[in-house]
């Protein structure tokens, strides 16, 4: 069953709104109203989630501000079943989140509607940062993940995702009968010799581009000379921060190997539960909310929203997804809100930047079982 | 490296050799000076005299702990676990021989992070022994337990306990440490969690060295329906479950983290749930969070949804913030514990079948039942069944002895039998 007319109008009139444009009160008003709409079609069609809602402590019908509305927390996508607002004949596609060894990942089903949005959601979003022409795509990452397959993981669906931008679709890395990753350096060399002068878009997860392309250059100080490529990165940097890379060391290293300068290195955040909404750094290094979106970051001690300048947990809120109840996501992730209103970039409403994963709890005590009778888990149970 | 005069107060250590001195130091004291339990149980009267102050009343646990130190909970723990003559220092005959109680030596102490008194109270129970004490403190605790401890200074005046004291602090991770201090020791005792516990138990501790283990366990509390059903009793046993949860943020093995609720079809557990929501709402007024780590914010919002996405009709109540949670449904399994006042309030036909399926992992089953007769069944039903301590409810974290099913001061003295030799 398709979304409600009313639904799908609403948030058309939004993905074609200003970006950024729109007057801070005016956009949370519209985004509350279509959001509780949204929230009351979410709990016609799924019994599981109504019953969640129906618990919240505010009716959200009553609710006056988006922070006051029923959210789920990231973790609910991993349940089995998965939480579904179409049958299981309209899903066209199921996304998966980059999920640890060990981890169950998230799981978001997408319908046609809902991944026509997507798309066109991060395209949006990406050519208010890198503008609208197409132009040669140079994928950090193995043909693999280039396929179309009815599960597609976080990793595939950036690739995917940017790919509307591309006149032509290259991918540098190979893997081996063994599974292991490398460089391709010849085809790299290639590219790098016919787009010299070309406007290039390229795309990795933050980790592989340092691993398996910033590194190797490096090492065989090799400048690829590609001074109009935007790279474009994502994915998170707890695996770099494990090895002591710092952003700054990334973007100086990753520039240097592409021959650009660092502010072509853009980092964005992005998760599969906020189906169709990036957030890229602007040149002042905040991330910027779109028309059809919004943040709130809350404080974990009350779960209230916190005041510019403080740091907490982020909710995402996006009125993109119908087939799917991923309209408000409390992540595991901490950001800063850095204004509510406007950055010097120019673009209005909420600016935050990303301040890590949620560290794992550092006191497990007697009460603890995790490694016994609970396996699940998150393991480190050391005495602080 | 370097032997401290003072080492009550904890010390960040840096190398084995400073914990491996402080350890040498603490065995010659002990060895030459025996200290008899009366003076313990004295200078501990004291303490707990002392930590009456206003700066410490909020520390979680700490009227626990007052209780703990003083004469008239100690003696009968003493007397129970070691008998009259070690209360006064001498042999007991047995048959033709006589026993006496002498201290191990040197006991370790790898308290929990997440029981503000917990390195004492530890360290307590080795103190009653004759013991001298190396205890690593969790960094979390270095200053509340530095405040305790001070008190302990201010009243022990000849420093026998002072003296007997030797407070370390490193990194978690300093493996050579951990076994510098597991060499050092002839006794340990341990508490926490599951990982800790297990990283700690494979230290390199001398074969003659005692270790006792407690934790990881977690405890429930059950109510039969003519306890939950009368109104007049409700709203006292909600605030003692409330307080129950509150303490030491439902961390302790001792904290509750289900409660069974006998069903009857007379009784509306949603007015039961009500009332507790009121209990727990009065508690949070009272003693509302400072802080809290982020991931267990998290921890509760997942329990929350999660629970209400059952396809099951669960019901839940909580307020917008993190600070409590009540989840209600039906069910014979102990919930994985959230934590972070976090209560599953499970509707069951019947406690014995419940009680009758724990196993090993229950440590404390707090009741709320009205006949005497059936609580007799019930206690002897979670006995059998692996459950160490059954309290009313609204106690559960009274410390006491046994714990874990343990005595707390014999597992740390030697029992010398001396048979004459003219005999």
């Amino acid at each position: 069953m398709s979304a409600p007319v009313e639904i799908t109008q609403c948030i058309e009139s939004l993905l074609t709104a200003p970006l950024y444009g729109l007057d801070p009160k005016a956009r949370h008003s519209s985004l509350l109203a279509l959001l509780k709409i949204e929230l009351a079609y979410a709990c016609d069609r799924n019994p599981r989630f109504r019953n969640y809602v129906e618990h919240w402590p505010v009716h959200f019908h009553t609710a006056d501000t988006i922070a006051d509305l029923p959210y789920l927390p990231v973790g609910a996508f991993k349940a089995t079943p998965t939480l579904a607002l179409v049958d299981a004949n309209e899903i066209k596609r199921t996304l998966t989140s980059s999920a640890t060894t060990g981890q169950v990942p998230s799981r978001v089903v997408l319908d046609a509607e809902t991944a026509k949005r997507m798309t066109k959601g991060v395209i949006t979003i990406i050519r208010d940062f890198i503008g609208p022409a197409r132009r040669p795509y140079l994928v950090i990452d193995t043909p693999e993940n280039l396929s179309t397959q009815a599960e597609l993981g976080a990793r595939g669906a950036a690739i995917q995702g940017l790919g509307s931008f591309a006149t032509e679709v290259v991918c540098c890395l190979r893997r081996d009968p063994e599974g292991n990753t490398s460089l391709d350096l010849e085809k790299l060399l290639d590219c790098a010799a016919k787009w010299r002068e070309a406007e290039v878009l390229a795309y990795g997860f933050t980790y592989v581009i340092w691993t398996h392309l910033a590194q190797p250059l490096q090492r065989q100080g090799v400048t690829l000379d590609i001074p109009n490529i935007r790279v474009l990165h994502s994915g998170g940097w707890k695996r770099l921060e494990r090895e002591a890379v710092t952003r700054d060391v990334f973007i100086r290293g990753v520039a240097s190997v592409f021959g650009c300068s660092a502010d072509r290195v853009i980092d964005f955040y992005g998760m599969v539960e906020n189906v169709g909404v990036v957030y890229p750094d602007c040149e002042h290094g905040n991330k910027h909310v779109p028309a059809f979106a919004e943040v709130v970051v809350r404080n974990p001690l009350t779960l209230a929203p916190v005041a510019a300048g403080q740091q907490g947990l982020v909710q995402v809120c996006s009125v993109l997804p119908t087939s799917f109840p991923g309209f408000l996501v409390l992540t595991d992730d901490m950001a800063e809100i850095i204004d509510y209103d406007e950055c010097p970039c120019g673009r209005l409403g909420t600016s935050f930047r990303f301040a890590g994963r949620v560290p794992k709890a550092e006191v497990r005590g007697c009460g603890n079982l995790e490694t016994t009778r609970y396996q699940q888990g998150q393991g480190n149970g050391l005495h602080e | 490296m370097v032997c401290m005069n003072d080492l009550m107060l904890t010390q960040e250590v840096h190398s084995p050799q400073e914990i491996t001195c402080g350890a040498q130091r603490l065995r010659e004291i002990a060895r030459q000076k025996e200290i008899a339990p009366q003076t313990v149980l004295e200078v501990f009267e004291q303490w707990a005299a002392a930590l009456d102050v206003r700066e410490l009343r909020e520390v979680p646990g700490l009227a626990f702990l007052r209780l703990w130190l003083r004469r008239g909970t100690l003696e009968p723990v003493l007397l129970r676990e070691l008998g009259p003559d070690f209360l006064n220092g001498g042999w007991r005959k047995d048959g033709r021989a006589r026993l006496r109680a002498f201290p191990l030596g040197v006991v370790g102490h790898w308290p929990a992070g997440n029981i503000e008194i917990q390195p004492v109270l530890s360290l307590t129970c080795a103190f009653l022994g004759g013991n001298g004490c190396l205890v690593r403190v969790p960094r979390g605790l270095l200053e509340i337990t530095q405040q305790i401890m001070e008190k302990l200074q201010e009243v022990d005046r000849y420093g026998v306990l002072t003296e007997r004291t030797f407070m370390v602090s490193f990194d978690h991770s300093r493996t050579n440490l951990h076994e510098a201090m597991a060499q050092a020791v002839d006794g340990a005792m341990i508490w926490g969690g599951a990982e800790a516990v297990s990283q700690v138990r494979k230290l390199p501790f001398p074969h003659w060295a005692r270790v006792v283990v407690f934790g990881p366990r977690l405890s429930v509390a059950a109510m039969d329906a003519e306890a939950w059903g009368d109104r007049a009793e409700r709203s006292s046993w909600c605030r003692r479950i409330a307080r129950d949860v509150w303490q030491f943020e439902q961390r302790a093995c001792s904290s509750p983290q289900a409660l069974f609720l006998e069903f009857c079809d007379e009784r509306d557990p949603d007015e039961f749930v009500k009332d507790l929501g009121e209990a727990f709402q009065e508690e949070n007024r009272l003693h509302p969070r400072r802080q809290i780590e982020p991931s267990l914010t998290s921890g509760i919002c997942l329990a929350r949804a999660l629970w209400l996405l059952e396809d099951a009709p669960n019901r839940a109540v909580f307020p917008a913030s993190p600070d409590w949670t009540i989840l209600l449904g039906r069910g014979t399994e102990i919930p994985k514990p959230t934590q972070g006042r976090t209560l599953s309030v499970l509707l069951v036909d019947d406690l014995l079948e419940v009680i009758s399926k724990f196993d090993g992992t229950v440590q404390t089953l707090g009741l709320a039942v009205k006949s005497a007769q059936r609580e007799e069944k019930l206690a002897q039903a979670a006995g059998r069944s692996g459950v160490d301590r059954v309290v009313k409810m609204g106690r559960m974290h009274l410390f006491s002895s046994p714990w874990d099913g343990v005595d707390l001061i014999r597992p740390m003295v030697r029992l010398v039998r001396h048979v004459r030799s003219q005999e």
